[in-house]
């Protein structure tokens, strides 16, 4: 018997034995089955600044795990060699010769001896291994840990809302204003990730929202401002924004990285149009890293990459206005 | 053939159409889920991991 798969708005209508367009989800006699829970392909802790998260508890680590698989197929994407794969092309990692399988009280367990604070499920997209991101972001929230998803926000409401109430941050990527774009580099609709964003926002997690600036796909002032000011109207000027920069990669090798200039020019157009605190990524800039009291201008973060030169922060206000930052500070 | 025994036969071949019908379109659509439920057995091979408290090599 078919089954189909509701999680996502693919909807994938799945034959037996074959796999949705993420690769992982499975009918397996008639049931919709996910075949990479507890088998992540990575596992590492990364500082939190790399997710990239600047609003959330700044300079600590976090421990970041995926499994393969991915319910988009960007032409772009930097992780292909994992999101683009099948289980059986991609070995996941052992816990122990003896025990192959993390449970999720095996992650916390792990984030909780590495000293994180928090868990990010990231590099592919958690909403493929949906289950095992719930089950671990749970039994995190129980243990006084923090979650980060890392996500393009492509899943249906439903679902979504049920995993957001445990997510302390949602890092969602906003990759164009266009369905077009969405389409022809995404395999993928504008409209769900618009409505994910709006939801993460209303479920009281802090948004964070990365726009990959790709040299004439989505690089022209006008789309920028388009969704600049979207992001403003439907989720605040607080949100962070994050510009980061296009590396050639995977089925995109024609075009050339994104230039500093370019970035630049998106980051002041997105200041122009009220957003607070924009950030650009992937590349060295020395004011796109840092973040600055919207209200006196005061240096409140200083970055270079990762690595967190000073943190002014007083107790998630700036120390010469008094005025409260957007975030999660402690 | 009197009324009653038509009826009978009748209502006995609309049965056997609907269950007939009701089994096709059980075929045709498919079963809806959202919640996956876990397969303890992962299709792929296996590896050790690396050094699981240093940064990844992946972006994100």
């Amino acid at each position: 018997m078919r089954v189909q798969c509701e999680l996502c708005p693919k909807n994938c209508v799945i034959d037996p034995g074959q796999s949705g367009e993420c690769r992982v989800r499975v009918n397996i006699g008639g049931t919709l089955t996910t075949v990479v829970y507890g088998y992540p392909c990575s596992i590492n802790v990364d500082p939190v600044e790399k997710k990239p998260v600047a609003h959330f508890l700044p300079g600590t680590g976090i421990l970041s795990i995926a499994t393969v698989g991915c319910n988009l197929h960007c032409r772009n994407c930097q992780n292909w060699e994992i999101s683009q794969a099948n289980p059986e092309e991609m070995p996941a990692l052992f816990y122990s010769r003896e025990k192959l399988y993390w449970s999720p009280q095996d992650l916390v367990n792990i984030a909780k001896r590495a000293n994180c604070p928090s868990l990010a499920y990231t590099y592919t997209d958690p909403i493929v291994y949906y289950e095992y991101t719930y089950d671990t972001a749970k039994l995190a929230r129980e243990a006084g840990l923090r979650n980060v998803l890392v996500t393009a926000g492509y899943i249906n409401p439903e679902p979504w809302k049920r995993l957001l109430e445990f997510v302390d941050v949602a890092r969602i990527d906003l990759k164009a204003m266009t369905e077009e774009f969405y389409r022809e580099v995404c395999s993928a609709t504008l409209q769900p990730v618009l409505n994910a964003l709006v939801l993460a926002k209303a479920s009281g997690a802090l948004v964070e929202v990365t726009n990959l600036v790709i040299p004439t796909l989505n690089d022209k002032p006008e789309e920028i401002r388009e969704l600049v000011r979207w992001i403003k109207a439907n989720l605040g000027g607080e949100t962070p924004l994050h510009f980061s920069r296009f590396f050639p990669r995977h089925k995109m090798l024609n075009l050339p990285p994104t230039s500093l200039e370019t970035l630049d020019l998106a980051r002041r157009i997105a200041m122009e149009e009220g957003l607070q605190y924009v950030y650009i990524g992937n590349i060295a800039s020395k004011e796109g890293q840092n973040t600055y009291c919207p209200k006196c201008k005061a240096l409140l973060i200083e970055r270079s990459g990762y690595t967190i030169l000073q943190n002014n922060l007083k107790n998630g206000t700036c120390p010469k206005c008094g005025n409260e930052i957007y975030g999660v500070w402690k | 053939m009197k009324r009653r025994k038509f009826i009978h036969r009748l209502l006995a071949a609309g049965a056997v159409i609907l269950t007939g019908a009701a089994r096709q379109a059980n075929k045709v659509m498919p079963r809806r889920f959202t919640w996956a439920a876990k397969y303890h057995k992962y299709p792929g091979g296996f590896r050790a991991p690396d050094d699981i408290f240093g940064q990844g090599k992946w972006s994100g």
